[in-house]
C-alpha cells in the first residue's frame, strides 16, 4: 500500500522521518510508536498546515496497529501526550500564539478523526470545549489568528460537538454573541468571521445560499 | 503453586485491581507485550515470586493472579488514554450484550418449538434470558480477564490453527461466557482453566511443554471436571453432554461431584503434536 507523502501532508518533514511514518503506517509493530506519536505532535505544534490534517495519519496508524496486533500503544501515547500539551496550554499561549493555535487545531482534528466505534471520544469533548471557549474570551477575540482558528474548528466539528454536549455549545455562543456585540477594538475581519459563524450555527450548521454568497462570493470572483 | 500467565499490556495493568503476583513469570515469553507495553522480542525471564495466600486467605491459585496488585484507580483513570480505552470497552460490552440477547431470544423460541413438536420435557428451565449477567462492573471485569487471555501468542496461534467449526467442546478451549450468571469463584476458575488449556498453544521454548503438564499436575486438576463453557448449542440436545444444561441459573460447580471427568494431559498431548 503506497501512501504518498502528499496524502498525509508529511512533505514538510525530513526524509528519515517520512520513512519512519510510512513504515508506521504499513508495519506499526516494527517501529517505536511512542516516538512516532511524539514526532507527530511536535510537528503539529510547529506546522499549521500539518496540524489541520494530522488527524488523518494518526487515525490510519491507530487502525493499522489495531489490525496488526490489536494494540493501542500509539493511540495511548498520542492521547497522553496531547493531554500534557493541553494541560500547559495557557503557558503555550503566552509564549506563542502560533503554537497555541496549532494545538487547538490539532486537538480538534484528532477529535474529528479518531473515533471509537464511530463515536467521538468522550474524553476529548470537554477539553475541546475548553479550548474553544478560551478562544472566545475577550483577549483572544482581539487576535485574528485566534478568531480564525475558532471559526475553522466550529465549521469542522461544531455540529458533532453540539450533539455530544449542547449546553456547552450554548455557553460558547453566548460568549460569541457578547464578543460580536460588545467587544471594542475587534477588527472588521474578526467581526465578519463571528457574524458568519453565528449565522452558520443558527442555520443548523449550514449556511443558506444567500448567506454563502454574501460571505464567500468575493473569493469566487 | 505455579504462576499463571500474568502481566499484560501496561495499559490494562493500570486498571487491574485484583490481587496478583508481580514480576515476570515463566509465561512471559508467551505474552505479546512486555511490561512497558511494547511488543516483545524473545526474552529470557526469571520466574516470578510465588504468592501463596491472598489477604482474604484464598489460595493463590484461586484468582487469576494478574497485574501487579492493588493500584489506585482514581489517578490512573484521569489520563486520556485510559479513559478512551475504558469507554471503548464499555461500548463493546454493551454491544455484545445486545447481540447476546438477540441470540438467546432467537434460540429460546426455537427450542420451545422443538419441545412442543417432540413432546419431550426439557431437563432444565430454558429461560436463560432471565439469567443474563447485566451488572456493568462485573461484565467489564470479566471482559478484562478475557482480554488478558486473548492478548497472548498462544491465543493467536490457537485461533489460527483451529477454526471454530472444527472445535470440539471439552477438547478445545472455549472462552467463558461473560453473560452467564456465575459466582465469582466459578468464573475465576473457568478463566484459569481456559488459560491453562490455551497454554498448549504457547510458542515453543527450550524447556518444552513439560512445564505445562507439571503445572497442571501441581494444581491437582489432572482429573479435572470439564466444564461445558459455551453457550448451549440447542441443536445438540443434552443427551451426550449431561453437564451443561444444568449450568444455567448460576450454580457453583464446586459444590457437587464432578459430572464429567477428563484428563487434561490427554487433551494437551495431541495438541503438542500440532507444533512445528
Amino acid at each position: 500500500m503506497e501512501n504518498s507523502a502528499e496524502e498525509y501532508r508529511i512533505q514538510s518533514l525530513d526524509m528519515d522521518t517520512q520513512m519512519l511514518l510510512k513504515t508506521a503506517l504499513k508495519d506499526p509493530s516494527s517501529v517505536n510508536l511512542e516516538k512516532v506519536s511524539d514526532i507527530l505532535v511536535d510537528q503539529s505544534l510547529k506546522d499549521q498546515v500539518f496540524s489541520k490534517e494530522a488527524g488523518r495519519i494518526c487515525f490510519t496508524i491507530v487502525q493499522a496497529e489495531a489490525n496488526q496486533n490489536n494494540g493501542n500503544v500509539f493511540r495511548r501515547s498520542l492521547l497522553n501526550r496531547l493531554q500534557q500539551e493541553f494541560k500547559s496550554r495557557e503557558e503555550t499561549r503566552a509564549h506563542s500564539l502560533q503554537e497555541w493555535v496549532c494545538l487547538v487545531t490539532f486537538i480538534c482534528n484528532i477529535f474529528d478523526y479518531l473515533k471509537v466505534n464511530n463515536m467521538p471520544m468522550v474524553a476529548l469533548v470537554h477539553p475541546v470545549y475548553d479550548c474553544l471557549i478560551r478562544l472566545s474570551q475577550p483577549d483572544a477575540l482581539m487576535n485574528e489568528e485566534e478568531v480564525d482558528c475558532l471559526v475553522l474548528q466550529l465549521h469542522r466539528i461544531g455540529e458533532q460537538l453540539e450533539k455530544v454536549n449542547g449546553p456547552r455549545m450554548n455557553e460558547l455562543f453566548y460568549l460569541l454573541r457578547d464578543g460580536f456585540l460588545l467587544q471594542e477594538g475587534l477588527t472588521s475581519m474578526a467581526r465578519l468571521l463571528l457574524l458568519e459563524i453565528l449565522e452558520f450555527r443558527a442555520g443548523g450548521w449550514v449556511l443558506s445560499g444567500t448567506a454563502h454568497k454574501y460571505y464567500y462570493s468575493e473569493i469566487a470572483d | 503453586m505455579s504462576n499463571w500467565t500474568r502481566g499484560k499490556r501496561r495499559e490494562t495493568r493500570e486498571n487491574e485491581h485484583e490481587n496478583g503476583s508481580s514480576g515476570p513469570s515463566r509465561w512471559s515469553h508467551c505474552r505479546k507485550r512486555g511490561v512497558d507495553g511494547s511488543l516483545r522480542a524473545n526474552r529470557e525471564e526469571d520466574a516470578g515470586r510465588e504468592k501463596g495466600v491472598h489477604p482474604d486467605s484464598r489460595n493463590a491459585s484461586f484468582t487469576t493472579p494478574e497485574g501487579t496488585g492493588p493500584v489506585s484507580r482514581c489517578g490512573r483513570k484521569a489520563d486520556w488514554g485510559s479513559q478512551v480505552e475504558s469507554d471503548e470497552m464499555k461500548r463493546d460490552v454493551h454491544r455484545d450484550m445486545q447481540r447476546y440477547r438477540r441470540r438467546i431470544l432467537g434460540a429460546e423460541v426455537t427450542q420451545r418449538e422443538r419441545k412442543i413438536s417432540s413432546g419431550s420435557s426439557g431437563s432444565c428451565d430454558s429461560k436463560e434470558g432471565e439469567h443474563i449477567e447485566t451488572d456493568e462492573a462485573v461484565l467489564l471485569r470479566r471482559q478484562k480477564q478475557i482480554n488478558y487471555g486473548k492478548n497472548t501468542l498462544a491465543y493467536d496461534r490457537y485461533i489460527k490453527e483451529v477454526p471454530k467449526h472444527i472445535r470440539q467442546p471439552g477438547v478445545h478451549p472455549k472462552t467463558p461466557n461473560k453473560f452467564r450468571k456465575y459466582s465469582r469463584r466459578s468464573w475465576d476458575q473457568q478463566i484459569k482453566l481456559w488459560k491453562v488449556k490455551l497454554h498448549a498453544w504457547d510458542p515453543p521454548t527450550e524447556e518444552g511443554q513439560d512445564k505445562v503438564l507439571d503445572d497442571i499436575e501441581e494444581l491437582g486438576i489432572d482429573d479435572v471436571m470439564d466444564i461445558e463453557l459455551d453457550f448451549p448449542d440447542f441443536q445438540n440436545v443434552p443427551a451426550s453432554l449431561p453437564t451443561h444444561s444444568c449450568s444455567l441459573g448460576g450454580e457453583d460447580y464446586y459444590s457437587g461431584t464432578p459430572v464429567k471427568i477428563q484428563k487434561t494431559e490427554t487433551t494437551v498431548q495431541p495438541d503438542l503434536a500440532l507444533w512445528k
